[in-house]
C-alpha cells in the first residue's frame, strides 16, 4: 500500500542517500505514476542532464525501472522515444533495512560474502569484473597479503555460493516493451463497477512491467551467458528450471569457471530483496510464534521454513510448503535447541500450531498457515497502540470489535465488555474520530424515533491508516536524527571558550542519541514490514488504480 | 491591510462564523510523553552498518549535489587563507566511472560522448577520504583502537582545537597511506576557469 506519508518517508530517505535533486524526480514519480523523461523535466523544473543522471542512478540503484510500449505501426516521422520511468515503491523502502541485510549474511555466510554484498548495496548493481576490483582495494587499504590471485577466486566463490542460496541474481532488462493495451476494449471496461475492474485487471501495471522486465527464470540465479549456453554446453540445464540448483552444486568454484562475458553480455549482479525478505518474515512468524506459544514451537517452525525456503514461490505465501513428520524432525534434531525434542514433542508442538495432517496414512505432511500468523501478529499491534493511546476500556472494546467483524450497536459493546455505558459512547466516538472504528447510525421509526449507533472495524482501512501513521512516526524519526546532527555541527563550529560540553562528551551524547533513535526506526520498521511487506493488501492499490487508468 | 487578521481575531471570534485563525508559536519538535528510553533494545551493530552505508552514498558519486553555477566559481581567486579553511566542496567520481551504460535506456546516456566509459580507477572507499569525516566513524576508530587510546583521545582533543569542525584528516592511528592515493585521479589539465570535467557538474558528466 502506498500511503501520503509512505511517498514522503521514502523521498526524505532518498533525499538522505542522494541529494534533493534525486529525491524531487523520484517524489514525481511516486506522486505521478510512470512519467516520461520530458515530463518529469517539465514537472520539476531541473535542466534535463539533471533529471537524466537522477535517472541513472535511481534506475542504478533498483529505485526505477524503464519501459516502453509497443510502438504500433503507422504514419510516424521518425523514431519517437516513449520510454516511460515506473518509481519502485518497495525497493526504495528497502533502503532502510539494508543493515538488516548484511546480519543475515553474517549469520550465514563468511566475511567475504558480506563484504560482496556490501558491495552490491552500496553500489545497486555490479558486474563481476568490479567485484573483483572492489574486493582488491579493500583488501590493500586493510593490506592483507596475497590479495592477487585468491582475492578472484574467492570473489567468484563468495559470488556462486551467494546466487545458489538466491540471495544475489540477475538484473533485469533494462527496457522491457509492454504489448499496448486494446484502446478499443477500454471504454467498455471503464463503464463497469470498480469492483469487477479489479477482478479482471488481475496484474497492475508494475507488476506486467516487472514481470516484462525480469530475467528468465533459469537465468536469474545463473552465470551461465547466452554466449555460452549457444555452444551447447548447458542447454540442457537452462532448459529445466527444477535442474538449476541441482546443476550448480555440481560445480564448486574451480570447475565453475564464470566466463568473462563478451562485450555484449555482461552480467549485471543485484541484492534479491525478496530473497531477504522472506527470511525476514519467517524471523517474524518464528518470534511471534515464540511469544504467543513457546520455544519448542518456534524451534518446530523455523526448522520446517529453513528446509523449505528455497521451494517457496513468493515472498508472501500463505501456506508453508508441505513437510512430512519424518523430514520435520530430521530439521529439528539439525538445530542446537532442537537437539533435545522427541518425536512426542515435535508433534505436539505441530498441533499447538495448529497444523492438521493432511493425508492419512505413513506419509503424513504438515503445513503451517503463515498468513495467519501474520494476521494475528498484526492484530497485537493494533491492539497494543489501541491500549496504549486510549486505555483499557478501548482495549476490551476494540478486540470484541475486531473480533466480531460486524457492526455491533453501542449498548451491547458496554454490555459485553463491563464498560459504564455512560462513559462507552464518548471512548467509541474518540476511536472513530481518530479512524480507528467505523460507525453507523441507524434511525428506527417507530412509535418513538430512536437513534442507534452502530461500530465496526473495517479492517483494510484500518490497516491502511495504521500504516500510513507508522510511515509518519518513521518520517519524524529520520528527522529527528538529521536535527540532532545539525545541532552538533553547529555546536561544533562555535569557538571553544562558548562551548558549554566538551566535544567529547558532546560526540558521545550525538551517538547515544543517534543509536537510540535509529533503533527505534529500525524497531519501527519491523512492525512496516509487517504491515507493508510480508502480507498482500486486499485492497487494489490506489496508485495502481491511477496508473491503470493512465496505461488505458 | 495586513493586521486585519490578527488584532481583532480574538475579539470577534465568537461573534459568528468561525472567526480568525489563532496563531500559536510554531515548535519543531513539539513535547510529547515517551516511553521508558531502557525499553529501547540497542542495536549498536544494525545502527553503525545504517551509518556507514549512509556516509558512503554522501561521499559517492550516486549524491548529486545543487550545484554552484559556474560563473560565480570562476570569479573566485583563491586565496592563501582559503587552504586553511575546511573544503566545502567534496570531490567525487563521476557516474561515468561506475555505471556500465550500455544496460541504461539509450535516450539517458544519449550522445556519441556518453558511449565512451570513464577509464579513471573507481574510488571504492570515498567514505574515508572524505573530508568532513563522521564523528561517529570517528569515535568507533577510537574504541576499537585500544591500545594507547588515552593518548589518541588527548592528541585528538588538541587536534580538534585546532581545526574547524570538519578539519583535516589528522587521527593519528588512520593509515597514513591515504596522502598517496588522494591524487591518483587529478587530472593536470583540469582547471576551474575552463571546462570541468567532475563529479557533481550539472552538464554532462560523460
Amino acid at each position: 500500500m502506498v500511503t501520503e506519508y509512505g511517498i514522503k518517508f521514502t523521498v526524505n530517505l532518498i533525499n538522505n542517500h542522494f541529494g534533493n535533486l534525486v529525491a524531487k524526480v523520484c517524489e514525481n514519480l511516486l506522486r505521478r505514476g510512470p512519467l516520461t523523461l520530458q515530463l518529469i523535466v517539465r514537472y520539476t523544473e531541473l535542466t534535463p542532464q539533471q533529471v537524466k543522471n537522477s535517472l541513472l542512478i535511481l534506475i542504478q540503484h533498483n529505485c526505477v525501472q524503464a519501459f516502453s510500449y509497443e510502438q504500433d505501426g503507422g504514419l510516424e516521422d521518425g523514431p519517437k522515444s516513449n520510454t516511460q520511468y515506473m518509481a519502485l515503491f518497495n525497493n526504495i523502502l528497502h533502503r532502510m533495512r539494508f543493515s538488516k541485510f548484511l546480519e543475515i549474511m553474517s549469520r550465514e555466510f563468511d566475511d567475504k560474502c558480506k563484504e560482496l554484498l556490501e558491495g552490491l548495496l552500496q553500489h545497486g548493481r555490479l558486474t563481476l569484473k568490479q567485484m573483483v576490483e572492489r574486493a582488491k582495494d579493500l583488501a590493500e587499504r586493510a593490506k592483507s597479503r596475497k590479495k592477487e590471485g585468491i582475492c578472484e577466486n574467492l570473489v567468484q566463490e563468495s559470488l556462486v555460493k551467494l546466487f545458489t542460496a538466491r540471495y544475489v541474481e540477475r538484473c533485469p532488462a533494462s527496457e522491457p516493451v509492454l504489448a499496448a493495451r486494446n484502446k478499443e476494449d477500454t471504454p467498455a471496461k471503464k463503464r463497469g463497477p470498480k469492483s469487477a475492474r479489479t477482478a479482471e485487471e488481475s496484474q497492475t501495471l508494475e507488476q506486467r512491467v516487472l514481470a516484462a522486465a525480469a530475467p528468465m527464470e533459469a537465468q536469474r540465479f545463473s552465470a551461465i551467458t547466452n554466449n555460452e549456453s549457444a555452444v551447447g554446453r548447458e542447454t540442457s540445464m537452462d532448459d529445466s528450471p527444477g535442474m538449476r540448483v541441482g546443476a550448480k552444486r555440481k560445480y564448486d568454484a574451480s570447475e565453475l569457471h564464470i566466463e568473462p562475458a563478451a562485450e555484449e553480455e555482461v552480467i549485471l549482479w543485484r541484492a534479491n530483496f525478496e530473497e531477504f525478505i522472506r527470511c525476514l518474515r519467517h524471523k517474524a512468524c518464528i518470534e511471534n510464534v515464540r511469544e504467543r506459544l513457546d520455544d519448542g514451537a518456534a524451534t518446530v517452525l523455523r526448522a520446517m521454513l529453513e528446509a523449505t525456503r528455497s521451494l517457496e514461490n513468493k515472498v508472501k505465501t500463505e501456506k508453508s510448503v508441505p513437510l512430512s513428520l519424518n523430514n520435520i524432525f530430521e530439521e529439528v534434531m539439525k538445530s542446537e535447541e532442537g537437539r533435545g525434542m522427541t518425536l512426542d514433542l515435535v508433534r505436539a508442538s505441530l498441533v499447538q500450531l495448529g497444523c492438521s495432517p493432511s493425508a492419512r496414512g505413513t506419509d503424513e505432511s504438515y503445513k503451517i498457515d503463515l498468513k495467519k500468523i501474520i494476521e494475528l501478529a498484526q492484530n497485537d499491534e493494533v491492539e497494543s497502540i489501541v491500549l496504549k493511546r486510549y486505555g483499557r476500556d478501548a482495549y476490551r472494546m476494540f478486540r470484541l470489535l475486531s473480533k466480531n467483524g460486524r457492526l455491533v450497536e453501542t449498548d451491547k459493546i458496554a454490555n459485553t465488555t463491563f464498560v459504564e455505558k455512560k462513559d462507552a459512547p464518548k471512548i467509541l466516538y474518540k476511536l472513530w474520530k481518530d479512524e480507528y472504528l467505523h460507525m453507523e447510525k441507524l434511525v428506527v421509526a417507530g412509535a418513538r424515533q430512536s437513534q442507534f449507533l452502530l461500530w465496526k472495524v473495517n479492517k483494510p482501512c484500518l490497516w491502511k491508516h495504521v500504516l500510513d501513521e507508522m510511515f509518519h512516526a518513521a518520517l519524524n524519526l529520520s528527522q529527528r536524527v538529521a536535527y540532532e546532527r545539525e545541532k552538533e555541527k553547529e555546536f561544533l563550529n562555535l569557538p571553544v571558550d562558548k562551548q558549554v560540553m566538551s566535544q567529547e562528551e558532546r560526540l558521545n551524547r550525538l551517538k547515544s542519541v543517534r543509536i537510540v533513535l535509529e533503533s527505534s526506526l529500525l524497531k519501527l520498521d519491523d512492525a512496516l514490514m509487517l504491515f507493508h511487506d510480508f502480507e498482500e493488501s486486499s485492497l487494489l492499490k490506489l496508485d495502481d488504480a491511477i496508473m491503470l487508468s493512465h496505461d488505458l | 491591510m495586513a493586521f486585519r487578521g490578527r488584532g481583532r481575531g480574538r475579539g470577534y471570534g465568537g461573534a459568528g462564523g468561525y472567526g480568525f485563525a489563532k496563531q500559536e508559536p510554531f515548535e519543531l519538535f513539539p513535547d510529547i510523553e515517551l516511553p521508558n528510553i531502557k525499553s529501547v533494545h540497542k542495536e549498536e551493530t544494525l545502527v553503525r552498518e545504517s551509518v556507514k552505508l549512509q556516509n558512503f552514498w554522501k561521499a559517492s558519486a550516486y549524491y548529486l549535489d545543487e550545484t554552484v553555477s559556474k560563473n560565480s566559481r570562476s570569479t573566485e581567486i583563491e586565496r592563501y587563507s582559503d587552504m586553511k579553511k575546511p573544503r566545502s566542496t567534496i570531490t567525487r567520481d563521476s557516474l561515468s566511472q561506475i555505471l556500465e551504460l550500455k544496460r541504461f535506456p539509450q535516450e539517458l546516456i544519449g550522445g556519441s560522448k556518453g558511449q565512451r566509459p570513464s577509464q579513471k580507477k573507481v574510488r571504492w572507499n570515498p567514505e574515508s577520504e572524505l573530508q568532513k569525516l563522521d564523528y561517529l566513524e570517528k569515535l568507533e576508530q577510537r574504541a576499537q583502537g585500544q591500545e594507547n587510546k588515552d593518548e589518541k583521545e588527548k592528541k585528538e582533543g588538541e587536534n580538534e582545537d585546532e581545526d574547524e569542525n570538519d578539519g583535516e584528516e589528522d587521527i593519528e592511528e588512520e593509515p597514513s597511506d591515504d596522502d598517496y592515493f588522494q591524487n591518483v585521479e587529478f587530472d593536470d589539465d583540469d582547471d576551474d576557469f575552463n571546462d570541468v570535467d567532475d563529479g557533481g557538474e550539472d552538464e554532462g558528466t560523460f
